[in-house]
């Protein structure tokens, strides 16, 4: 399936949709608007950067699981809303950089730098080797395979004594960012280097959505029974964007570690992955903001919110996520960009079987 | 005959855990294979079911009572089969249907957990049924090899309802091409519905008859989900052949494969799944028509 | 780079400049009301003190299967404080509550938060082992003394100063049960078999020491995937051709239920009496398991059925103040709350040190469960009951056969 229900993304240039804003004028605007765009990413940096110096640790330390899952949730992102190819096994990926960044903290070296270094290389192998055979498939096939990938790392987490089986891995000490550093003990120091990771993945996610790379992703999104006939581009493509991911899912994974200190098996359960798939729907598929937007609201409602309402934060998060779908019918991005307007246009059509068109 | 007696018992479970998953997962594949939605509710649907037998039948419940359990299960499933239908029909796209389904399945879990509390429920099998049988030389409870033959009675009235019947000529003319029924004059959303109306009251009788075997508690729903998805997956997306193949399948290797391999246990069920799709990426039986595979 | 969230209405792009300005202001705004309420994590603080009341961090399971422990060790905990004026140590006492979910990826992070964000003087509870060792680091850094009200890992408390355990450990609770299976079986072999997680693997280890030493054989060990197995068949069928003439388990929950039930349906009592520890049958899984339960011998460090006036006393006024009875995880809760009410009466303050320093003067403890007082590792040195599900009084309930311990 290639359909994605996040519409068209705002980066794409296209000709066919018109803007909002009117024929004339229309590059000009679109030119204010990237510059606004720009001054509200600016904007938003110096806010999440500034945290640490307003919020105590224990708010600080959401703020960096956060940013983290975020992380995660645009590796989702990059697979489902750019290339069409829903997965539900990023988390695979993302717990074998948490492990192997608590691997080599605990054994080889507690410098940031390292560890982000081997869990984005670690996880990338991996995802290179099992997306080699994942991206065979594709539609509600690929999304079982990538399930399927999820789990067994799920499994194998749980049940390997090396990596502390179902008691997870703990002990983790803190990082330094040089050698010889004094380990930082500081959550908001700590959260800062989780800031700087997140920037950096969503940077190279951000770079290769507009890149060519990004085009061919988009291609095999819009019109993969299309770019079959070419066989071989769309293969190589979908594995580029699947090693890609793997390697943002890894870097979050090390993100997380560094700040809670201790991963286990149940951070890789189906549920994380589900809950980020689904925040890419909630955000918007394909806009690589949007999801971050979603996993800040559902990682909140789940894990804060849900502490005020003593064991009920599933009923709130199943709330939401039903009338996000009746009332966001683009994702939160979608209401960002204007589009409701769009929203009668899109609910109208029913589709036809086969098709599947938002 | 060593190893049949030796293992006699094992596939004999494998069976009966196959019976239930085809009757709680053939719904989740005809809904997916005709309307082409990701219904990710189905468990909940499930466990309604088993929790209908925790609030209606106590310990000396009889043979009787069960029927009337099943009946009130079966009616459950039809009127939260309709809504969930309802409730689609205006959402386009698998990831949002899933996101629907999935907010649906995860207030649903909380009400029944409201309702029913956290505890492990057990569901009596009825008397007269709640015994063993000697089976070549091995005792075996006599409500599993009920649940055998009424999964087996099942699969057969819908066999002959599919293939036999003027409705079900409807049904599967809509998986194959539903544009053209529609151009025939034949509301497909009203036989959508009612598919997927059916395909929910198989899920919550399966549930019912499951759960002397497996209980009724929060968290089973999940349970039951990731193994129908398996099922259909392995079986062939909108397929009730490939439903109970793919059912069959997932049974004999929770119950023989894990009796033979118990050390790899935790692996069996997505080792096999992943062996399938590589071998068939469509399934077992797939359906020709179905946009599952297809973008 | 995206669009102004809320300005894409503005008409023109002077408009929608000002209003990103806007925007942009009150970002800045917000950010400074937020610098009113915290603190701030670029400096480390200390615990706060005071010596009139005290915070209890209470991290129980308020979801997930575990539910049903949370709810009776929050009872046991809260009759204790309401029987002594909701005071601990004669210091008023403020509980938080946090839950611990069913694994320690809830876990961790919510006994975190009540230790770093609520800054309590200790912490008690937590059901999963694997949550304890998860912050075993953050109490020692932040000098927060936990009382595990429950998770048995068998190393979790190693005599840290600040880690005690008003529960038990897997391997003594299997331990105990070991010399007398050896007496009842008389030699034939037995089967073990358990979940496939630490508490499972401790509870068998401790029973096999026990059992091998007092001259018992082993027929076979099998160990079921944990939290995914629902059909122990498989593995049941391997009894009987084992030649096994009982069988020790240490099955929880929904899995003993589960295994319970499974095992008298396939017949196997009558030729293999069940042995298990005794979270095989206690609490709301006996409901559940019904007649299949019966006969089932255990070994626990309390039951309702005790017969002792400090018994009789708790059952009374747990069952008027919650109409249930209490379990094994309500006595744990229970005791914890004593051993602080004797702690915080000698602790001059009320911050996680002095409680920690001032547990270790923590003396006997007159339980329901009998006296028992902190060994060496801070695990309860106690008496344990060889129970046996009985249905005599029309509901089922696990009856004394008779002390097990040395």
């Amino acid at each position: 399936m290639t359909s994605t229900s996040g519409g068209p993304s705002p980066t794409s240039a296209s000709i066919e949709r018109p803007t909002p804003a009117g024929g004339v004028g229309a590059s000009s605007s679109r030119r204010s608007r990237a510059r606004l765009g720009r001054l509200v990413g600016l904007a938003v940096f110096l806010v999440l950067a500034a945290l640490p110096i307003f919020l105590a640790p224990y708010p600080i330390s959401l703020a960096g699981r956060i940013l983290a899952f975020a992380l995660l949730v645009v590796s989702v992102d990059v697979l489902a809303g750019l290339t069409g190819l829903p997965s539900l096994g990023q988390i695979a990926y993302f717990g074998v950089g948490a492990y192997t960044g608590g691997l080599v903290a605990i054994h080889a070296s507690d410098n940031a730098f390292v560890q982000l270094g081997a869990g984005v290389l670690v996880a990338a192998l991996v995802a290179a080797v099992t997306g080699a055979v994942a991206v065979r498939a594709s539609g509600i096939v690929f999304l079982m395979v990538t399930l399927a990938i999820g789990e067994l790392t799920h499994k194998l987490a749980d049940g390997l004594d090396a990596v502390g089986a179902s008691n997870g891995l703990a002990g983790i000490p803190p990082i330094t960012l040089y050698p010889g550093g004094e380990p930082l003990v500081l959550a908001g120091v700590t959260y800062w280097w989780v800031l700087l990771v997140f920037l950096i993945g969503f940077g190279v996610a951000a770079t290769v959505s507009r890149s060519p790379l990004g085009r061919s992703m988009r291609g095999v999104r819009e019109a993969e029974p299309r770019l079959a006939a070419i066989g071989q581009l769309s293969y190589a493509t979908k594995l580029a964007a699947y090693v890609i991911a793997g390697a943002i899912a890894g870097a979050a994974g090390t993100a997380w570690t560094v700040q809670t200190r201790f991963i286990s098996p149940g951070d890789l359960a189906f549920s994380v992955s589900a809950i980020a798939l689904l925040s890419v729907v909630l955000g918007g598929a394909g806009t690589l903001w949007g999801p971050v937007i979603g996993a800040a609201v559902v990682v909140l409602i789940r894990d804060w919110v849900s502490g005020y309402v003593s064991g009920h934060g599933e009923l709130l998060l199943g709330l939401l996520f039903i009338v996000a779908v009746y009332a966001l019918p683009n994702g939160l991005a979608g209401v960002a960009s204007g589009r409701l307007r769009r929203r009668r246009a899109a609910m109208a059509g029913a589709p036809v079987a086969g098709e599947g068109q938002p | 005959m060593g190893w049949l007696d030796a293992n006699l018992v094992s596939i004999l479970n494998g069976l009966a855990l196959g019976g239930l998953l085809f009757l709680i997962a053939v719904g989740l594949s005809l809904v997916f294979g005709t309307m082409d939605v990701l219904n990710l509710a189905h468990g909940a649907v499930s466990l309604a079911g088993a929790y209908v037998g925790v609030a209606v039948l106590s310990p000396s419940a009889g043979f009787g009572d069960f029927v009337v359990a099943l009946l009130i299960a079966a009616a459950l499933g039809l009127v939260l089969g309709a809504g969930l239908a309802a409730m689609t029909h205006m959402v386009s796209g698998h990831l949002r249907q899933a996101l629907l389904t999935l907010g649906i399945a995860l207030v649903a879990g909380d009400v029944l957990r409201e309702i029913f509390g956290a505890d492990v429920e057990s569901v009596p099998a009825p008397l007269g049924l709640d015994g063993s049988i000697d089976v070549l030389g091995n005792a075996y409870p006599v409500y599993r090899l009920v649940v055998i033959g009424v999964a087996a009675v099942i699969a057969l009235v819908l066999y002959l309802l599919l293939d036999r019947t003027q409705l079900g000529a409807l049904v599967r003319a809509t998986v194959a091409d539903r544009g053209m029924v529609e151009a025939l004059g034949v509301r497909s959303d009203l036989v959508l519905a009612g598919v997927f109306a059916l395909g929910a009251a198989l899920a919550a009788v399966g549930g019912l008859l499951a759960a002397p075997v497996l209980g009724a508690a929060p968290g089973l729903d999940d349970t039951i989900l990731l193994l129908a998805l398996v099922v259909v997956v392995v079986g062939g997306l909108g397929s009730v052949r490939g439903a109970l193949m793919g059912a069959l399948l997932v049974g004999q290797v929770q119950t023989v494969g894990v009796s033979l391999l118990p050390d790899q246990a935790s692996f069996l069920l997505f080792g096999a799944m992943a062996l399938v799709l590589l071998v068939k990426p469509r399934g077992l039986f797939p359906v020709q028509g179905v946009s599952g595979a297809n973008p | 780079m995206p669009n102004m969230p809320v300005c894409s209405r503005a008409v023109s792009s002077g408009r929608r400049r000002a209003c990103g300005v806007g925007v942009v202001a009150l970002g800045v705004a917000m950010a400074s009301v937020l610098a009113a309420c915290g603190g701030g994590s670029l400096s480390s603080d200390s615990g706060s003190e005071s010596s009139e009341s005290v915070k209890i961090g209470l991290v129980v399971p308020a979801s997930g299967v575990y539910e049903p422990l949370g709810i009776d060790l929050t009872r046991g905990f809260e009759l204790y404080l309401e029987q002594h004026d909701g005071k601990l140590g004669g210091k008023d006492v403020e509980v938080v509550k946090a839950d611990e979910g069913e694994g320690p990826d809830k876990g961790v992070p919510a006994t975190t938060k009540v230790i770093t964000q609520d800054r309590v003087g200790a912490v008690v509870g937590l059901v999963n082992s694997a949550t304890a060792l998860g912050v075993k680091d953050t109490l020692t850094s932040s000098k927060t003394p936990l009382i595990v009200a429950n998770a048995g890992a068998d190393t979790l408390a190693d005599g840290s100063k600040y880690i005690w355990r008003t529960s038990f450990t897997n391997g003594a609770v299997g331990e105990a049960l070991g010399a007398e299976v050896a007496k009842e079986v008389g030699g034939e072999p037995v089967y073990l078999m358990a979940s496939d997680y630490a508490a499972g693997r401790e509870s068998v280890a401790g029973f096999k020491k026990s059992f091998e030493a007092a001259g018992g054989k082993v027929a076979d060990e099998a160990y079921t995937p944990f939290g995914t197995t629902n059909d122990y068949q498989p593995y049941l069928s391997k009894i009987p051709r084992s030649g096994a003439k009982a069988v020790y388990v240490f099955y929880a929950g929904a899995e003993a239920v589960n295994f319970v039930k499974q095992y008298d349906a396939f017949g196997l009592a009558k030729d293999a009496p069940l042995y298990g520890a005794g979270f095989l049958t206690e609490g709301g899984v006996l409901k559940a398991q019904g007649a299949a339960a019966d006969k089932i011998k255990t070994s626990l460090h309390y039951s309702d059925q005790i017969d002792s006036p400090e018994n009789k006393e708790f059952v009374d006024a747990y069952t008027e103040a919650y109409d249930a009875a209490p379990t094994v995880y309500s006595v744990q809760a229970y005791d914890a709350a004593a051993v602080l009410d004797q702690a915080l009466e000698k602790a001059d303050k009320t911050d996680g040190e002095s409680i920690a320093e001032a547990l270790g003067e923590v003396g006997e403890i007159a339980s329901p469960r009998g006296t028992w007082s902190f060994d060496d590792d801070h695990n309860p040195d106690q008496p344990y009951f060889l129970r046996e599900v009985q249905s005599t009084g029309g509901a089922p309930v696990n009856a004394i056969l008779s002390p097990l311990n040395d």
